[in-house]
């Protein structure tokens, strides 16, 4: 394996995976930020932890979506197994993209420590 | 595709039998103790499960007894505490998870065309663990000394203070012991479905079983081990005071429930997986048709095997987390309804669009998905954190639990034991007595449980001994116990149906569901080796594309058909594309797994009575007994010192670079690195959470000595390193004494970390902080030990003549655990000895 073309299995796992690590990273920011730092509870969720949190997920989204597209494109590229695979990865970024928004949606409306 | 061996030579099929069962056959008498074959190891495990289910089946009769009527004292409140947490923890570590890896590693080599598991001796291990950690978890309950803190063992009700006897020990050392099989089987489940797949079966072929299989195995990888951990802590804890788990010494009883559920949310999935793989097998059976969307199952599976790490914390909704927090977890756990509802979608369109039969598995197909689904949809309602609230600790989550464990695993099990009882037999069951079975089984489960949801949402909280009359549960638990009794007149309907029909059963006729996949193939009952001849397979469906295959298979016309060389035999091939890329050679039937299995029996039981002496000698042994096992491999006189194989054929395994040793060393390392991570998760929750936590002024970890040992591991891995790229290029020059030199940098390295822990003079049962940092300098110790240990035998075996240029393979193996003891070690360096100097406390 030269480099990881989108018709390689290991793209089935590498779009949950960005989803696992980025909800390591936000649950476990944030655990982190309210045990040494937390914000004022009166700042509602207009923090910059709230802030932090969401420029995080959204840049994963865009990443997922633009890694979607790109397997989307190669798929249509090729036919049987390569196919295959490059279709099954584009849906499992997509679904990933969409875990990251419906999971990170409350960054937008809930108060961070309370 | 170029296909190896594949010239349609007819041999003499009763001779290739013969030749055949000579190398695989099974030994009679107490010799029958050393056989590592899967089919009949998985037979071991299944039988073994359904044992333990009938003490659970008792467990649970008797806790429904007890809660028929109100202010009854048919059990004492301890004993009642002891039978519901045995209950729990017989079913889930007993049962589930042994029985669905007992029919895996049944079928998984049956169904990719393979003639064992990749592991044979490890399936054995596995097993003895299993047995001897299950009896000694069992034993407790006639010395009436059983845990008693429920079956997720919260701290600090199972900790020294509150469980004094040694009902918690027999659990945490009982489960652990357990687990090795567990974590054994999940490594070579993985192994054998990406590498032993007969030739042609590229991943998309594969049937999906084998998807779920490997999902679930993976899951367990890294599911267990920070169960492992959490168990190893908390039994140091009870045993010699470190206090992990209390507040007063730097501790916190919450990192037990992130442990625990780590490891308990996914725990769910794992038994949930492989029994929605059994449904995505027998569906388009009796459907007569493909599956409808088998890109989407595939998907659905890899969705449901990292999502369902994602959710842990919703078990933990009333421990006092950040609401932000808590809104993670539950859009997490609604969030995994998707894949589930994907699966649902898939098999109701496989149904509409075919014409399905409705046969006895059928039925308990069906039963499946109504009772699933049911609790699937309280599982999303739970998810939501104020309901949650309030239905916590209450019948309502007792309820929702039975429904998806029992829904979702116990029905498609029996789903599959009818459907794969005449391949284990050869005989059909009685298809009157088991229709009995089902409605008694459906009937009396929705009466016991659908009835338990009003009595969770009146208030009644689980895991309480009686309740008062007049509280209004009166009827609903009368209700529910009298059907409990329905449901076990089912269970043991089911139970007699299939112990009868192997004495009554009609004979089976080849295939006899008309099925697609290869297990069908073999004989029934299947022999040893299961199949004569080994098939290319292009195709998701060989039986219905070439009904002709078991046939041409028997009579030796495909891959592999020789036995004159006396080898246990089998294709490895690519893992993604099928093709062939070396014969893997197995190990044949061993004493050593049952020794070793016993000797780390003596130290479970040597733990509990608390006679370390003993536990320590037993240690070693055990470690004798599994290095003696690692000398047979190879070039050995007992493996394969003969590396000859018939012309066209590709090489044996341990003369290549890549064998499956290889990927079984990199899948146990991922098992491994999931306990570090566990650990270094442990160490930073504990510093940034627990109120009590102390960071020395000075940290005890010399930074120069630690160092230098970071130094001398990564010297040595570099020797190692280059003496395999050496045997790559057929290079051997020079080897022993390089494998000599790496073994002596890592003693180097063992040496000076051992100083350096000497020399921190650290309390480990006084703080928290020092006990954690003890826990990890131990694990590199270990680490670098085994690595010392490992690397000298290897020089050991250059002298024999079994490794060098013309046997490269072990070497590489070895290489692994290096590198990982590098990167594993100057993480401890980082996380124990620099951070603490930069942050501070």
């Amino acid at each position: 394996m030269v480099r990881l073309h989108f018709t390689h299995p290991i793209h089935l796992i590498i779009g949950l995976t960005l989803w696992s690590l980025w909800f390591v990273a936000v649950y476990s920011g944030l655990s982190v930020a309210c045990a040494v730092a937390p914000p004022s509870p009166e700042a509602g969720a207009l923090t910059g932890l709230n802030a932090a949190l969401g420029g995080v997920s959204l840049i994963t989204a865009v990443g997922l979506v633009a890694l979607a597209w790109g397997s989307c494109q190669v798929a249509k590229q090729h036919q049987g197994r390569q196919r295959f695979h490059a279709t099954v990865s584009a849906w499992l970024y997509l679904f990933s993209a969409f875990g990251v928004v419906f999971a990170g949606m409350p960054i937008i409306s809930v108060p961070p420590c309370l | 595709m170029k296909s190896v061996n594949q010239e349609a030579i007819e041999h003499d099929p009763q001779q290739l039998h013969e030749d055949l069962h000579t190398i695989w056959g099974n030994p009679k008498g107490l010799r029958s103790l050393t056989i590592v074959n899967h089919t009949t190891l998985g037979l071991r495990f299944m039988v073994t499960g359904m044992v333990f289910f009938l003490i659970g089946g008792i467990l649970a009769m008797l806790v429904r007894t007890q809660l028929a009527m109100p202010d009854q004292n048919f059990m004492s409140p301890d004993i009642y505490n002891q039978v519901t947490t045995m209950h729990g923890t017989v079913m889930m570590f007993l049962f589930a998870i042994p029985m669905l890896e007992g029919l895996a590693i049944y079928l998984i080599p049956k169904m990719i065309g393979a003639r064992d598991l990749v592991c044979p001796r490890l399936t054995s291990l596995g097993y003895f663990c299993y047995l001897f950690g299950g009896i000694i978890l069992t034993s407790s309950l006639i010395i009436e000394m059983a845990p008693s803190s429920g079956w997720f063992m919260y701290t600090p009700l199972s900790s020294k203070e509150f469980a004094p006897d040694l009902g918690s020990d027999f659990w945490l050392l009982g489960i652990t012991f357990v687990e090795i099989s567990a974590v054994s089987a999940g490594v070579e489940l993985v192994v054998s479905i990406l590498r032993t797949r007969t030739q042609g079966m590229a991943l998309h072929k594969m049937p999906l079983f084998a998807w779920y299989i490997l999902a679930m195995a993976l899951m367990i990888v890294v599911g267990f081990p920070p169960l492992i951990l959490g168990s190893v802590l908390l039994e140091l804890e009870r045993a010699v005071g470190m206090p992990f788990f209390q507040i007063a010494g730097g501790g916190d009883p919450i990192l037990w429930q992130h442990l625990f559920w780590l490891f308990g949310h996914p725990e769910v999935y794992i038994i949930f997986l492989p029994a929605a793989g059994i449904v995505s097998t027998l569906i388009p059976v009796f459907a007569g048709r493909p599956i409808v969307g088998y890109g989407w199952v595939v998907a659905a599976i890899a969705i449901m095997g990292f999502i369902s790490f994602g959710l842990w914390v919703h078990h933990m909704f009333t421990v006092g987390i950040p609401q932000l927090a808590q809104a993670f977890f539950s859009a997490a756990s609604m969030l995994v309804a998707v894949p589930t509802a994907i699966q649902v979608f898939v098999w109701l369109a496989t149904l509409w669009l075919g014409k399905p039969k409705m046969k006895l598995p059928m039925l308990w197909v069906m039963g499946f998905l109504i009772i699933f689904v049911c609790g699937g949809l309280t599982g999303v309602m739970l998810a939501l954190v104020p309901f949650n609230w309030q239905v916590h600790d209450t019948h309502f989550v007792v309820a929702h639990m039975h429904y998806v464990l029992v829904g979702g695993m116990f029905f498609p099990l029996i789903a599959g034991l009818y459907y794969w009882l005449p391949l284990f037999s050869g005989r059909m069951p009685s298809e009157s007595l088991g229709r009995w079975g089902f409605w008694l089984t459906f009937l009396g489960f929705n009466g016991t449980f659908l009835i338990m949801h009003w009595t969770g949402l009146l208030g009644m909280p689980r895991r309480v001994y009686t309740y008062e009359a007049g509280s209004g549960w009166e009827i609903y638990n009368l209700l529910s116990s009298v059907s409990s009794f329905v449901l076990s007149a089912g269970i043991a309907m089911v139970l007699l149906d299939i112990a009868l029909h192997f004495r009554f059963g009609k004979p089976a006729k080849q295939n006899p569901w008309n099925a697609d996949t290869l297990e069908w193939a073999n004989s029934m009952p299947p022999s040893a080796y299961n199949f004569v001849s080994l098939p290319t397979v292009e195709t998701r469906h060989p039986l219905w594309d070439d009904p002709n295959l078991p046939h041409t298979m028997a009579k030796g016309m495909h891959g592999l058909a020789v036995a004159s060389h006396g080898r246990r035999e089998m294709w490895g091939t690519d893992p993604i594309t099928g093709k062939v890329r070396e014969i893997i050679h197995l190990p044949g039937n061993s004493w050593w797994p049952l020794f070793a299995a016993a000797a780390l029996a003596v130290v479970c039981i040597s733990l509990l009575t608390r006679v370390y002496a003993l536990a320590g000698i037993f240690v070693v042994i055990a470690g004798v007994f599994l290095l003696r096992w690692s000398w047979e491999n190879g070039a050995h006189p007992n493996a394969a010192p003969d590396a000859g194989v018939k012309p066209g054929d590709p090489p044996l395994h341990s003369r290549t670079m890549d064998g499956p040793g290889l990927w079984a060393m990199a899948v146990f390392l991922i098992a491994n690195g999931s306990f570090f991570l566990s650990y270094l998760f442990g160490w930073f929750y504990l510093w940034t959470v627990s109120p009590e936590w102390q960071m020395p002024d000075t940290p005890p970890l010399s930074l120069l000595i630690t160092g230098i040992a970071g130094g001398a591991v990564l010297a040595g891995c570099v020797v190692v390193e280059k003496l395999v790229r050496g045997l790559r290029q057929q290079r051997d020059a020079g080897l022993r004494a390089s494998l000599y030199l790496a073994a002596a940098l890592g003693a180097l390295q063992v040496g000076l970390a051992g100083w350096a822990l000497w020399r921190a003079d650290l309390s480990p049962t006084q703080t928290t902080h020092d006990a954690v940092m003890l826990v990890g300098l131990v694990y590199a110790l270990f680490h670098g030990g085994l690595a010392v240990i490992l690397t000298v035998l290897q020089g050991m075996r250059v002298g024999y003549g079994y490794v060098g240029a013309h046997a490269p393979f072990e070497p590489a193996v070895v290489a692994l655990l290096w590198r990982y003891n590098v990167v594993t070690f100057w993480l401890l360096v980082g996380a124990l000895a620099i951070l603490p100097r930069v942050i501070g406390g």
